[in-house]
């Protein structure tokens, strides 16, 4: 099976474990994953705020060159891509005015047959979980994680018309097919700060603070995410939270395919486990798991 | 918090007789929001990421949209700080997009050259912008490096830069699109492009 | 036309059925009641207390069983329900099933009063419903101040209890636009309970606006309010988080304008109100219309009647306090006796 893959300016960049643990998750679980030939930024936050057009055309751009390549189904490893791309096919759906629009401006015909879905849900409906549980060679046992959803991958829910968007449940049964305890706990879905990282950080700090404790009071010992932009600021932050908050955290943020394929038997290093600032490789050595 | 220059005094009677309900039309027609659906619960508010922070919370906004009071919305520092998270429009009873009249409300600040409360938001924005139209990608590196000297932070994220250096997160060499020419046609028309 | 004395079937215990059963038999024609829990009540039998007047409801409910039992007319059946109903003519054959086996009675008229349902506000996984064991619905509310009142053990540490109105109701994006009516006057008599109960703690209703449309009401919730203490707080909460045992509610105070949190041991829910799965059943075996939402719908040619031979009363033609659904159960007999009078 071929989809699309749009693996997004993050992914080529800070986020370059979450790639390859995708690719090689996708692979092993028989997901021929063909990048969008030349693909460019789908706009991110910067661009919808700016302009309504420029952000869906931006992101149609992609989705027309997938059209073109005969791949109607298209992933995105990342949330925040994942819900440009899913906007703009929405709007392009949604709005005769807005399709002819951006034909014109792409100067090609407006991507009106791509489905768009983010990782976990390709894997998901595409391999379903049992077909998951049956590939792991070594289950992910006695370790409580909390699975973040953050806000791009279920909200608005009119667009992405993916799981719920308070309590999803979808990347904790992936989790749970590994053999890894998924706590219940009140953020799932909250925001982490998002696109604030560099220019409003205090707002990181803050929300991402608010997620982190949570976390903790959940028992949580490590928080699995599906978006570089969450993964970055928890990660990343996550010294100048504590510094905040007064609390040593110490929660490592790990992709859940790195736990996929943890799980499917590859290594750290193939994984880029070893690239997360708040390092998972005690917590995995103290579980016996690498 | 930045203050918000209010065009309405709200210490004063507001002459209900004065307000005219064209932004209300007008943010129907253009994002196909109907505001008349509000029921003032306030469940918007109360869950939002940032009202702690915010001058006006997402009710006050919707309910300055009713009352047309264009210069406050455009002036206010919530176009600056909403992190468009949603969370108001999946809790709202009535689905009500904030998030997408706060984006309109950005755009139209913008057109009209309105300085938003925090420059650095818009100023992040603009530079992300700027890679987009010139390599069609952006790297997230570079983009840090150049708003944190632009902003005269240049010691901001230095620790955590050193950090990522050693766990090989930072590329000195970012990928470029190949047809560009395709990318900046989409910039055409747009007044974002403008240099920050 | 046979000679048998006429006889009523009416599904469902609760106040409505009750009343009806008994001014049938009253009026000298048979009555079988129905009911498929093991005692008669419905809904009102799980109540702590009552409004406007703070009366017991096991009283009421002890004086109309007393009525019933003065009554030999009236054949009660409980742990029954309705199998099938076939129409014949003026009358219906319907089949009962009990626990001990099913047997079939003809009938001559119907009155349906299967009570409702409270929405499932787990739907709403911003308030925990179904995962944080103190988020309760009003219901199982209920039960914990029954118990409390009963028992007189009572949780030492009850410091603050919150309750949200409109959990369900007037959300569209839920389904239910709706008001559902007696939200507004429970919740102040659950809030004016805890503060009976436990004088020291703190009890928070949040509301979009309060509806006391009914004789005493309004003076009822303000009287909560002013000397039971009990504080409004207006604004439809956003959030519950469990923090440290408790439980952490974001909301606005839409009347400042400005974010507020409060924490709380207990949430409770006024959850919409909506008809009882029974009530879809009995619509589809009598082949009656049910409105948009699922409640009984009137066939235009008088308020309770749904179809012919058949009437509703109660909470499942739509949501309605244990007072007005005696009233509409009394009126349902009217219609019924009116029907027999002419046909004898």
């Amino acid at each position: 099976m071929s989809v699309a893959y749009f693996p997004g300016c993050s992914l080529h960049g800070m986020a370059s474990e979450y790639d390859r643990s995708a690719r090689l998750v996708c692979r092993h679980l028989g997901i021929e994953l063909k990048e969008i030939e030349d693909w460019s930024c789908c706009g991110a936050t910067a661009a919808h705020s700016l302009d309504h057009l420029l952000a869906v055309s931006l992101s149609a751009r992609n989705l027309a060159i997938a059209e073109q390549m005969n791949l109607n189904q298209v992933t995105a490893p990342c949330a925040g891509c994942y819900n440009r791309l899913k906007t703009a096919s929405y709007e392009i759906r949604n709005s005769e005015a807005i399709a002819a629009e951006v034909e014109k401006i792409i100067g090609a015909p407006a991507p009106v047959y791509s489905e768009v879905t983010n990782m976990v849900q390709l894997i998901i409906e595409n391999v379903g979980i049992e077909a998951v549980a049956e590939k792991v060679r070594k289950p992910l046992s006695n370790m409580k994680v909390a699975c973040y959803y953050g806000c791009l991958l279920t909200r608005p829910a009119k667009v992405t018309g993916f799981d719920d968007p308070e309590q999803p449940e979808s990347l904790d049964r992936l989790m749970q097919s590994l053999g890894l305890e998924t706590v219940n706990w009140s953020h799932k879905a909250e925001c982490c700060g998002g696109g604030f990282a560099a220019s409003e950080t205090s707002i990181v700090v803050d929300l991402g603070g608010q997620v982190l404790e949570a976390a903790r009071q959940a028992g949580a010992e490590a928080v699995v995410v599906a978006c570089p932009m969450c993964q970055t600021n928890l990660d990343t932050r996550q010294e100048a939270i504590e510094k905040v908050r007064g609390v040593k955290y110490s929660l490592p943020i790990i992709y859940f395919t790195q736990l996929l394929g943890l799980a499917f038997g590859y290594s750290v290093s193939q994984l880029g486990l070893n690239k997360l600032l708040t390092s998972p490789l005690t917590l995995l050595k103290a579980k016996g798991l690498i | 918090m930045p203050a918000t220059q209010l065009s309405t005094d709200f210490h004063k009677t507001m002459k209900l007789d004065n307000v005219n309900t064209s932004l209300q039309e007008e943010i129907k027609l253009e994002c196909g929001v109907d505001i008349e659906l509000c029921m003032e619960c306030g469940k918007c508010s109360g869950g939002c990421s940032n009202a702690h922070i915010f001058d006006f919370t997402p009710r006050k906004v919707v309910q300055l949209v009713k009352i047309g009071d264009e210069e406050t919305l455009l002036k206010m520092d919530a176009l600056s700080t909403c992190v468009s998270c949603h969370l108001c429009v999946d809790r709202c009873p009535s689905q009500i997009d904030i998030p997408r009249i706060i984006d309109y409300l950005r755009e139209k600040a913008h057109k009209q050259g309105i300085e938003p409360t925090r420059k650095n938001v818009q100023l992040f924005n603009k530079l992300m912008l700027d890679y987009v139209q010139k390599n069609g990608r952006v790297a997230e590196t570079h983009l840090m490096v150049r708003f944190n000297f632009k902003t005269g932070q240049y010691f901001k994220d230095a620790e955590m830069g050193r950090k990522m250096f050693f766990k090989g997160k930072l590329k000195p060499f970012p990928s470029k699109v190949k047809r560009i020419e395709q990318v900046r046609l989409l910039f055409r028309d747009v007044p974002a492009r403008r240099e920050g | 036309m046979s000679n048998r004395t006429k006889t009523a079937l009416i599904i469902g215990g609760g106040p409505a059925g009750l009343e009806a059963a008994i001014k049938i038999g009253q009026a000298g024609y048979s009555v079988t009641l129905v009911e498929k829990e093991p005692v008669l009540g419905g809904t009102l039998r799980k109540l702590c207390s009552s409004f406007p007047r703070w009366e017991n409801p096991q009283e009421l409910i002890d004086f109309k069983l007393q009525q019933l039992d003065q009554l030999p007319v009236v054949r009660v059946m409980t742990d029954t329900v309705v199998n099938a109903a076939e129409r014949r003519g003026d009358s219906f054959l319907v089949t009962l099933q009990g626990k001990e086996g099913s047997n079939q009675v003809d009938v001559d008229a119907v009155i349906i009063a299967t009570g409702f349902e409270l929405f499932d506000a787990s739907v709403y996984g911003e308030y925990g419903y179904g995962t944080y064991p103190n988020v309760l619905n009003s219901l199982e509310f209920e039960e914990k101040l029954k118990e409390w009142t009963a028992a007189g053990d009572k949780p030492e540490a009850l410091q603050t209890v919150a309750f949200f109105k409109c959990v369900g109701s007037r959300d569209r994006s839920k389904g239910y636009p709706y008001c559902s009516k007696i939200c507004c006057m429970y919740a102040a008599k659950q809030a004016g309970l805890v503060k009976d109960l436990f004088p020291d703690s703190k009890c928070y209703v949040f509301y979009m606006d309060y509806r006391a449309a009914g004789k005493e009401y309004e003076e009822f919730v303000r009287s909560v309010i002013e000397q039971k203490h009990v504080r409004y707080v207006r604004g439809r909460p956003a959030k519950v988080i469990p923090e440290e045992g408790r439980l952490l509610i974001r909301a606005e105070d839409t009347l400042m304008g400005i974010p507020i949190e409060v924490t709380a041991d207990v949430v409770v829910l006024a959850n919409a109100i909506i008809p009882s799965s029974g009530t879809k059943e009995m619509a589809e075996l009598f082949g009656i219309k049910t409105g948009k939402y699922g409640f009984l719908d009137s066939d235009s040619k008088s308020p309770l009647q749904a179809g012919d031979r058949v009437f509703f009363a109660g909470a499942c033609g739509f949501a309605v306090e244990s007072l007005g659904a005696q009233y509409q159960g009394a009126a349902a007999a009217a219609e019924v006796v009116a029907l027999f009078n002419q046909a004898d």
